[in-house]
């Protein structure tokens, strides 16, 4: 299986990080004046290179890494199981180790006891322990902001991360111009990781070339909305006004796809609003009053997008609804199933539909060969209630 | 008439004085017909009250032994379209009834799915054909039905079956088919009818294809084989926050077995206090699930609906209310 870009290029030392100098000067020194300060916070939007960073520094001092991340659960029990006796135990093949707390900020209510632990642990550890989030401010990280020392990572700007995706493609022998580069860059918003994906998603594609200059008037494809909609957070209105997609087709291609892109809250909150505008969309039709439009419009679009509380980074595949198609496979399969029902339901004047629902109940009695012969079913209809 | 071996068909009344139950309806229904003098009916009621079997018995006491070609029934739930008001209802209405019969009947069955626009089209339809033919519709709720349409029509509301009614029924049908029921049977019968008295047929018939002797034990297997059977399996993915299989399990339960949504909600509201979490969460769940229940009956989208209803079991299952 081919890796990633991201995998694939992450910095692999000091020299490898560009555009962030100054946050390699502080983790040097931080490691260097162990154990002064015990703890080091790295904070950042999403895609700055925190991680990458602390993997780096790791190479560079012939370090391990215990890393616990948001997919673990990390409440005061789990913290005292793992991450406690690896403070105090020497690593066995490396002169030493980080504990890497990775995007401590999703350490959440579940967690229970999590934070205070944290800071107990931190006073305590004989290793240097290295947390990662976005927003450091929080409240609930004020106990552990007191206890560390607090490094900022900025955003990318635009001119490092075309350097780092020419190099990229360059290696991979993607024949991108600079332009093109250019606006995946200014796309990603300082984001390497969305930059790199960009770059990926698009290499595959190998004889398309976007045409820069025609980002704002072309018909956008449903992929970068999507990618908007879950990515971005932004209370967007118009944003389907540009794909050729109906704003029902639009609706299954979200309800595919909400589960790939948010987790619990932001899942229930988006199928929430899924559900506001499916509302909407159904007193359209019965109604034939065409001014709800704009609420389904709003619940689809803004709804989703604000479900999540902050914005996400990473690439995503989506996927094409698969409901429809799952529907239409299933008619074919039970095709005869219906035209029995049909049969039934017009003898015993009820609709094909409560047939249907009640086909389980009726397949006895649909068996019996007299009133095969009363409904005039067909030989392959016959065959169909024998299985 | 037609021998059938579908008892719900074979046992079907066909004069005012079988029907079981709904007898203030009955009554009224039946000094109409005598006086020749009908309205537009509107049959309003849960399934398997005897709406259908009441609009066979007008037009059969109408029309005597040719009502079949003054009469036509469509249930608007396989053609909900305006093209069937349109077409096959004009067509029929326009042409002048046979014999020495007044007018034609039109059987409009589930009239509640149509859309609202064709039930607009349905409305000057009714107008303009009055003199020739008199409509018949039936629906679950009345509500779904536009206001000139109601107002065109005398509305009767049919009510569940009571026990003693589906009991009756149940009895008389085992009698003439040599069917043993213990007292046990024949409440077990009426648990899984739910008042719905096509339903209680169709249990009894098809418990009778495995034995003439019938008990409880038996029906209750019959029940439980119809039910949607991995409605626990879809919840219990949900609350370890498995959303994708719970949502994939879901849709294949619904298409293998064509289980409605409103079916679906039903199993999960049961299912809800069979489940492992505080009873708080339940309550709000049970709040969602009615909510749920409730947007599908206005139209919106079952599988769009069930799977916000998911979502929150996804939340339920970390402690949490959503």
């Amino acid at each position: 299986m081919s890796s990633t870009f991201i995998e694939k290029y992450r910095p692999k030392n000091y020299l490898d990080i560009l555009g962030q100098d100054k946050a390699v000067q502080e983790i040097k020194s931080f490691l260097d004046q162990f154990p002064k300060k015990k703890a080091l916070v790295l904070h950042g939007q999403a895609g700055t290179g925190k991680t990458s960073l602390v993997h780096a520094a790791a190479k560079e001092n012939n370090l391990e890494i215990l890393e616990l991340n948001a997919s673990d659960l990390r409440n005061k029990d789990k913290l005292e199981g793992i991450l406690k006796p690896a403070t105090e135990q020497i690593s066995l093949f490396k002169k030493g180790k980080i504990l890497l707390m990775d995007e401590v900020d999703g350490v959440t209510g579940t967690d229970r006891g999590g934070i205070p632990e944290l800071v107990r642990i931190i006073q305590s550890t004989k290793f240097p322990i290295i947390m990662t989030c976005n927003d450091v401010w929080q409240s609930k990280l004020s106990p552990v902001r007191a206890k560390s020392k607090v490094v900022e990572l900025k955003p990318l700007d635009i001119g490092t991360i075309v350097s780092i995706l020419s190099r990229v493609a360059e290696k991979e022998t993607l024949n991108k111009n600079s332009q093109f580069l250019k606006l995946i860059a200014i796309k990603s918003q300082g984001d390497m990781r969305a930059a790199l994906n960009d770059l990926q998603s698009y290499s595959a594609s190998k004889d398309i070339e976007i045409d820069v200059n025609e980002k704002r008037d072309t018909q956008e494809s449903i992929f970068i909305i999507l990618k908007k909609l879950f990515k971005e957070r932004a209370p967007f209105l118009n944003l389907f006004d540009s794909s050729p997609l109906s704003i029902d087709e639009i609706l299954l291609w979200i309800e595919e796809n909400i589960p790939k892109e948010y987790k619990n809250e932001a899942l229930a909150k988006a199928y929430e609003a899924l559900g506001n505008a499916d509302v909407f969309r159904g007193r359209i039709y019965k109604n034939q009053y065409w001014r709800f439009l704009v609420y389904q419009n709003i619940f689809q679009s803004a709804g989703i997008s604000l479900a999540k509380s902050s914005p996400l980074s990473g690439f995503t595949a989506y996927e094409k609804p698969k409901r429809i198609l799952k529907i239409w496979l299933n008619n074919q399969k039970f095709e005869k199933k219906k035209t029995i029902a049909k049969k039934y339901a017009r003898h015993v004047h009820c609709s094909s539909k409560r047939a249907m629902r009640d086909f389980n109940l009726l397949r006895p009695i649909l068996n019996n060969p007299k009133v095969q012969k009363q409904l005039d079913l067909s030989e392959e209809e016959i065959e169909f209630l024998k299985k | 008439m037609n021998s059938t071996d579908i008892w719900t068909e074979k046992y079907r009344p066909s004069k005012f004085e079988d029907v079981v139950g709904q007898q203030e309806i009955i009554k009224r229904v039946k000094s109409l017909v005598q006086t020749l003098n009908i309205p537009h009916l509107l049959f309003a009621g849960p399934a398997g009250t005897g709406k259908s079997t009441l609009a066979l018995i007008i037009v059969k006491e109408l029309f005597g032994p040719r009502w079949k070609e003054n009469y036509l029934e469509l249930n608007a739930s396989d053609e909900r379209g305006i093209d069937v008001v349109r077409q096959k209802v004009k067509d029929f209405a326009r042409t002048k009834a046979l014999e020495n019969i007044p007018f034609k009947a039109i059987f409009l069955d589930e009239a509640d799915a149509l859309t609202k626009e064709a039930q607009q089209a349905l409305r000057r339809t009714m107008e303009n054909y009055s003199n020739t033919c008199r409509f018949i519709m039936s629906c679950n709720y009345s509500s779904q039905i536009i206001d000139p349409i109601q107002s065109r029509c005398v509305v009767f509301r049919f009510k569940l079956l009571e026990k003693k009614d589906i009991t009756a029924v149940m009895k008389r049908i085992a009698d003439q088919e040599g069917l043993k029921t213990t007292d046990d049977a024949l409440e077990t019968l009426y648990e899984g009818s739910e008042g719905d008295c096509r339903r209680a047929i169709n249990l009894l018939q098809t418990t009778a294809s495995i034995s003439l002797n019938i008990n409880s034990e038996m029906i209750n297997m019959i029940l439980s084989s119809t039910k949607p059977k991995d409605i626990r399996v879809v919840l219990d993915y949900a609350l370890a926050g498995d959303f994708i299989n719970a949502r994939d399990k879901l849709l294949d339960v619904m298409l293998k077995e064509s289980i409605a949504g409103t079916d679906i909600i039903k199993a999960i509201q049961k299912e809800v206090w069979n489940l492992q979490i505080e009873p708080e969460i339940k309550v709000r769940l049970t709040e969602k699930t009615g909510e749920t229940e409730f947007r599908m009956t206005e139209g919106s989208d079952e599988f769009v609906q069930l799977q916000a209803l998911l979502a929150s079991f996804v939340l339920a299952g970390q402690g949490k209310s959503a």
